[in-house]
């Protein structure tokens, strides 16, 4: 007790458990799986970009409770969850207003088929819910980091 | 009753005891160590034996298939959770309860 007690006060370097970090290798391929099957499914069943989104972003949070959240930071970048936002903002923006170019209504996916594109409702509404997967996942990733280095204060993302 | 609803039964029987069982520890037990014990297991236990119910009351299907996966998947992050919990409790210092200091203690 006294040992981590010393640990703790000199806020000395964190210490992997083996058991966390087997079980988030194991799991954490289904798990990113599983977040790209609830975005795919929003269009026709439940599901869809918001919650897929989540579930990708809890990779990365399975990952830095795991092997530590500096770590984890440092292997991920900070301008990688930024980057995804902007990526997924601009190809909503890019579907959206390209049907507006196109003639029709903003966000109206079927103006698409003109281009030869088959099922163009349908896989309109994937591509925005990937887009809004992208988004949400970058969110939560930046948002973990930065209250994860809330406590030491000033450091941002 | 059929053998399929006699098996149901005895499933749905078997985790909800179990899940009493955690709920009761993690109300009466003293402190976090005690209740982690206690929760990690029953309560892994009652949604394993729960979710057997549902995957024998569904049959062969692709709907088992899903329901077993997440059986698997409930074995595996449910110790590993408790396991988390426990090591961060301490790593911060708390004192397991010995039941030295504290006669009012059940």
């Amino acid at each position: 007790m006294s040992d981590s007690e010393r640990r703790v006060a000199r806020g000395g370097p964190y210490v992997g458990s083996p058991i966390i970090m087997a079980t988030v290798r194991v799991v954490m391929p289904f798990v990113f799986t599983f977040g790209l099957f609830v975005m795919f499914h929003g269009a026709d069943s439940s599901g869809g970009g918001f919650q897929g989104g989540v579930i990708v972003g809890t990779v990365v949070l399975m990952l830095g409770i795991a092997f530590g959240i500096e770590t984890t930071r440092d292997w991920i970048g900070t301008r990688l969850p930024v980057a995804l936002i902007g990526l997924g903002m601009l190809a909503f923006l890019f579907t959206g207003i390209g049907s507006v170019l196109l003639g029709a209504g903003f966000l109206e996916y079927a103006v698409y088929g003109d281009l030869g594109i088959p099922h163009a409702s349908k896989y309109g509404i994937e591509f925005v819910e990937l887009a809004i997967g992208l988004i949400v996942a970058g969110i939560v990733t930046g948002l973990f980091f930065a209250i994860a280095a809330g406590t030491k204060g000033g450091e941002s993302a | 009753m059929t053998p399929r609803e006699i098996a149901v039964v005895v499933l749905i029987a078997g985790g909800v005891f179990f899940a009493v069982v955690a709920a009761v520890g993690l109300i009466r037990l003293p402190d976090v160590y005690a209740r982690a014990h206690s929760t990690s297991k029953s309560e892994t236990l009652g949604a394993v034996l729960t979710l057997g119910a549902v995957a024998a009351s569904y049959g062969i299907g692709f709907n088992t298939l899903k329901v077993v996966l997440l059986l698997l998947f409930m074995f595996l992050t449910n110790p590993t959770a408790a396991h988390a919990i426990t090591r961060a409790a301490h790593e911060l210092g708390i004192e397991p309860w010995t039941g030295e200091e504290g006669e009012d203690e059940p």
